[in-house]
């Protein structure tokens, strides 16, 4: 997918991951975009406040990338990541820079092509949001 | 513990409007347990009203500390320098909290964040109930552990009343009829003889109908 001609920031991406998730996501920039990787050691460790941070520190999105359901090494630490990122998309709307720009993916482990096109999408999508009018 | 709620942002950034430097102040106790003012429900609020700020084209400086109780001198006097170096506090312990920031701190305007919702318990991860109404004359030991009081939508002492069905209360069905489980309760301890015993009206001159309340412990007063 090529980058929409009507992007006219470069967008900064912030991707929280789990390192069993995926090991680099920074492996996909291509230029036009920045993405910044965070790793952690578990989604669990998907803490409501460092997503907001990530927003201060001037991302236009915020990315997390989780294990499939069912597939957390420390059992349920995706579906816990799923539920704070699910609660602080409305928390972001409510502060009125829109919950679209914070997103949650279940990864297969190292399925580098299926990052790469979340990657896309959420350059697209900023594509129409624009840039984080808070950043 | 006390349970409570982070007020909606938008109602907080109202409370802070007339502020550019607030200290927002977490309660490490109670409202920690419940997820509405501890450490990092701090650190939350302040982004979220850093970033809300900002898009609206307005700056906010925000302290942010937590001491571990903030109903009691003890832990309140380490936010002294704090308090006195903000504009005002918003506070994000229980109203008792706040009243106490108020109280010590006369110059600086104390702001609630939460609202305190009721003195309950953790059924189960993440889902708190209320348990007590603090009536001052605990009735619990004629009850076979079950508040009537908090419990019962009609807070009757002598129940059940008719609108019972399949152990829901009439009032609202996703309630538990208190009194289906008293009875339950008086069954499993043997003591269904209890349930004909007539208990006369309350002096409820000893809850807050009587006024302000207060307790005095003669043997801790210097
Ligand atoms: S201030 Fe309120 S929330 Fe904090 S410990 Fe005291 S009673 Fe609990
Ligand atoms: S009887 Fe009164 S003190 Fe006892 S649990 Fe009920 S409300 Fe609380």
């Amino acid at each position: 997918m090529s980058i929409p001609e009507q992007i006219k920031f470069k967008p900064k991406i912030t991707v929280f991951h789990c390192f069993n998730a995926f090991s680099d996501p920074s492996l996909v920039s291509n230029g036009n975009f920045e993405v910044k990787s965070v790793k952690m050691a578990c989604s669990s460790l998907t803490r409501e406040v460092f997503l907001l941070r990530a927003f201060e520190s001037g991302a236009d999105a915020v990315v997390v990338l989780v294990c499939p359901v069912g597939q957390c090494d420390y059992l349920q630490g995706n579906i816990r990541a799923a539920r704070r990122v699910a609660r602080m998309k409305k928390l972001v709307d409510e502060i009125g820079i829109d919950g679209k720009r914070l997103n949650i993916y279940n990864v297969t482990r190292g399925d580098k092509s299926a990052v790469a096109e979340i990657i896309q999408k959420t350059v697209s999508d900023l594509a129409v949001l624009g840039p984080n009018p808070a950043a | 513990m006390i349970v409570g709620e982070q007020k909606p942002l938008a109602e907080i950034k109202n409370i802070v409007a007339p502020y550019s430097k607030i200290l927002i102040l977490g309660c490490g106790t109670c409202v920690k347990t419940c997820f509405a003012g501890g450490e990092d429900e701090v650190a939350t609020l302040a982004s979220a009203l850093r970033l809300s700020m900002k898009k609206d084209g307005r700056e906010i400086k925000i302290d942010e500390l937590t001491v571990e109780r903030q109903c009691e001198d003890e832990f309140l006097r380490q936010a002294a320098s704090n308090i006195s170096g903000s504009e005002a506090v918003l506070s994000l312990a229980c109203g008792a909290g706040v009243q106490m920031v108020a109280d010590r701190f006369k110059k600086t305007p104390a702001l609630p964040g939460v609202n305190t919702t009721f003195i309950g318990i953790l059924e189960k991860q993440g889902l708190f109930t209320e348990k007590c109404l603090g009536c001052g004359d605990c009735v619990l030991d004629r009850f076979a552990g079950i508040c009537p009081v908090t419990c019962c939508s009609k807070k009757l002492l002598n129940g059940p009343c008719g609108g019972s069905q399949n152990g829901k209360c009439e009032v609202n069905s996703d309630i538990e009829c208190a009194w289906q489980n008293i009875i339950d309760r008086y069954k499993a301890l043997g003591q269904m003889d209890r349930l004909t015993a007539y208990y006369p009206a309350r002096d409820w001159r000893n809850s807050s109908a009587g006024g302000l309340r207060k307790l005095v412990r003669e043997d801790h007063v210097i």
